[in-house]
């Protein structure tokens, strides 16, 4: 989830309801605003009956322009009566308009100057109230929406533009790879907790990079390390062969040393490219057709394996061009190959295939390959001579531009797959 | 001929002088950058097998003063640094080959041959053993001026016998070479023998002064034919 997702929903949660409960009290506040002014309105009508009937001046007519209407009748003298005032709500009949409705009705009891009791009931019509009643609950809703959505929409605007140094961060972050240094880390930040934030993530980076660089530095120094004594011990090696009277059981003896030598040499080989290719050393991309370059191993292994008399079925289009460095190709395909070569039996099947983007090599096996360890560094099968670094190879290469490598067993067959997505 | 080794590891330096001077070379060696400098302004040599990595400079500046001193001397880069960049970067600044460690002396001893042909103009690219006549341009084998034709692999091999004459070759080693690594797990080396008994067939039908030789169990020997 997205912070500006989180902090909109939160907003929103709090902002929400505290609008709701203040448009309520505010419509509330309305409505017994408008009744009061109705009261007020009807009472000043009812008081000035009032006044009339006591001076004796001439009552109004009905339907005089206002809507709203009274009647008054003398109270039997035989009781007494008190001043008094009550408002109500009712249903009245309107002659003028000859049907009832709902209407505000006040009750008035008053004497005269003779002492005669009056009761005056006067009313005036709701509808107007409640026209204005619903006009406020309108302009209420719409200015609540309203309100709303512009505290909504200016949270999200500003909350952006002051989270900009946090999004460059972010977008940073996501494009570095180990080894590309700072190049265009983004600046240092005024606002006090972005500063913090770019200060502690540049010096992380640093950190990595200047761990990476000395790495890089050991590896090389650990393999020139290596590389002289393992030349030294070979080529004396070779010199005792060469210049000394051995018998052939010491000549055996050194020609084994020195296949054990040529395997460690190897192995220090395999283990600087997978380093390599770990710190993503390969940035070399070139258009390469893995169709050729599965052709040329094939050729090759063929004569190597020719005794084991494998047969080849080879299904794949004129070329298939992927774009990525070219010894990193080669040395996947051929160790995809080399691995079917090896350990398939004499006289079987390998397949080779390219379809849909994903190349397959396949051949028979008894049973499945633990399929969790297989390409890991110095898992072998057994096999003498294996660096147990062939697939672990494949992995890191389709690793590193970020493709699939999978194996599946089915029907007696290993099947080994990189899937290329350009 | 006058070889320079420029080579910091005591061991490895010894090695290359006794093979070298084995072979016939004056060889002169200098275990540091400075007693490099200084050799290579007083004194010119044939061919100088200069490693990169010493402990007091890198030897890619002593490339730069050889060139700039504008001298004749053929360079060959020993690098413990298997890389493609250092590679391409001494090839620019003007060395003759390249040859990353660890190798063995046979291989020194054919690349010092191979640059000394290059730096005498010659254009003479062949190389010879007894009757035997190997063109490397045209990849053609002669036994006494009539042809025999070879298969890739087979030419390969025949040059690779031809480069160290008299070197007990093991086939591993011989395979490793020939068909780089490809082979690193492989434990039958039937095909090697297969290639080589073609190979003796064609040279001993062709009449070849030499030939391969089988040695002990595992091992090749390229020299006369036993008459």
């Amino acid at each position: 989830m997205k912070l500006i997702h989180k902090v909109t929903r939160r907003l929103a949660m709090v902002v929400l309801p505290v609008l709701l409960l203040w448009a309520t009290v505010f419509f509330f506040a309305m409505v017994s605003e408008v009744n009061d002014e109705t009261d007020d309105s009807l009472d000043d009508y009812a008081e000035m009956i009032v006044r009339r009937v006591v001076a004796g001046d001439e009552l109004p007519t009905p339907g005089d322009g206002s809507n709203n209407t009274y009647s008054i009748e003398l109270l039997p003298p035989t009781e007494v009566y008190r001043d008094s005032k009550e408002f109500d709500d009712r249903e009245v009949y309107l002659f003028w308009k000859k049907e009832t409705e709902p209407a505000r009705v006040l009750t008035r009891i008053f004497h005269d100057e003779d002492g005669i009791a009056y009761r005056l009931v006067v009313s005036t019509p709701t509808f107007e109230r409640d026209d204005i009643i619903r006009a406020i609950l309108i302009y209420i809703a719409i200015i609540y929406t309203v309100l709303l959505c512009t505290i909504l929409a200016v949270t999200v605007v500003v909350f952006k533009y002051s989270m900009k140094p946090l999004y460059s961060l972010l977008r940073w972050l996501d494009g570095y790879r180990p080894g590309n240094g700072t190049d265009g880390f983004p600046n240092e930040e005024t606002v006090y907790e972005f500063k913090k934030l770019t200060k502690a993530a540049r010096e992380t980076i640093e950190r990595a990079e200047n761990h990476l660089e000395r790495q890089k530095q050991f590896i090389g120094n650990a393999s020139h390390e290596l590389q002289t004594p393992l030349a030294v011990l070979g080529n004396r090696i070779e010199w005792m062969m060469d210049n000394t009277s051995l018998t052939e059981e010491q000549f055996t003896e050194l020609s084994k040393m020195r296949q054990s030598i040529n395997r460690l040499v190897r192995l220090n080989r395999t283990l600087l490219l997978l380093s390599k290719i770990d710190n993503g050393h390969f940035l070399d991309r070139s258009n390469v057709d893995i169709v050729s370059i599965i052709e040329n191993e094939l050729e090759v292994y063929k004569e190597i394996f020719a005794e084991k008399e494998l047969v080849c079925k080879v299904n794949v289009p004129q070329s298939f061009v992927v774009h990525m460095d070219e010894m990193l190709a080669t040395t996947m395909v051929s160790n995809l190959i080399k691995n079917a070569f090896v350990h398939s039996p004499e006289g079987d099947t390998i397949e080779i295939t390219i379809s849909q983007g994903e190349l397959s090599v396949s051949n028979s096996g008894d049973e499945a390959l633990d399929a969790t360890r297989l390409f890991d560094r110095f898992y072998t099968s057994g096999k003498t001579g294996s660096t147990g670094l062939g697939l672990a190879l494949v992995k890191s290469i389709a690793g590193y531009y970020n493709w699939g490598v999978k194996y599946s067993f089915t029907g007696g067959k290993h099947r080994f797959a990189v899937t290329f997505e350009k | 001929m006058k070889l320079l080794i420029i080579e910091d590891d005591n061991s490895l330096r010894e090695i290359m002088h006794r093979a070298l001077t084995t072979e016939g070379y004056v060889v002169e060696v200098a275990p540091t950058y400075s007693d490099a400098c200084d050799k290579i302004a007083g004194y010119s040599y044939d061919c100088i097998l200069l490693d990169i990595m010493l402990p007091d400079g890198n030897g890619l500046k002593l490339l730069e003063q050889i060139k700039a001193l504008d001298k004749n001397d053929r360079v060959i880069i020993i690098s413990a640094r298997d890389s493609l960049d250092d590679k391409i970067e001494g090839l620019d600044m003007g060395a003759d080959d390249y040859l990353p460690k660890p190798f063995y002396m046979a291989e020194l001893s054919a690349r010092i041959k191979s640059v000394m042909r290059r730096g005498t103009g010659s254009v003479n690219k062949t190389m010879n053993a007894g009757n035997i006549a190997l063109d490397l341009q045209s990849r053609c084998v002669t036994v006494e001026g009539n042809a025999v034709p070879l298969l890739k692999k087979e030419f390969d091999i025949l040059l690779y016998f031809m480069q160290r004459p008299n070197h007990i070759i093991d086939k591993a080693v011989l395979a490793e070479s020939v068909w780089g690594d490809h082979i690193d797990m492989v434990d039958n080396f039937q095909f090697v023998y297969a290639q080589i008994k073609n190979l003796r067939k064609k040279l001993a039908d062709a009449g070849a002064s030499q030939n391969i030789k089988a040695v002990y169990g595992f091992g090749y020997k390229f020299t006369e034919t036993d008459l």
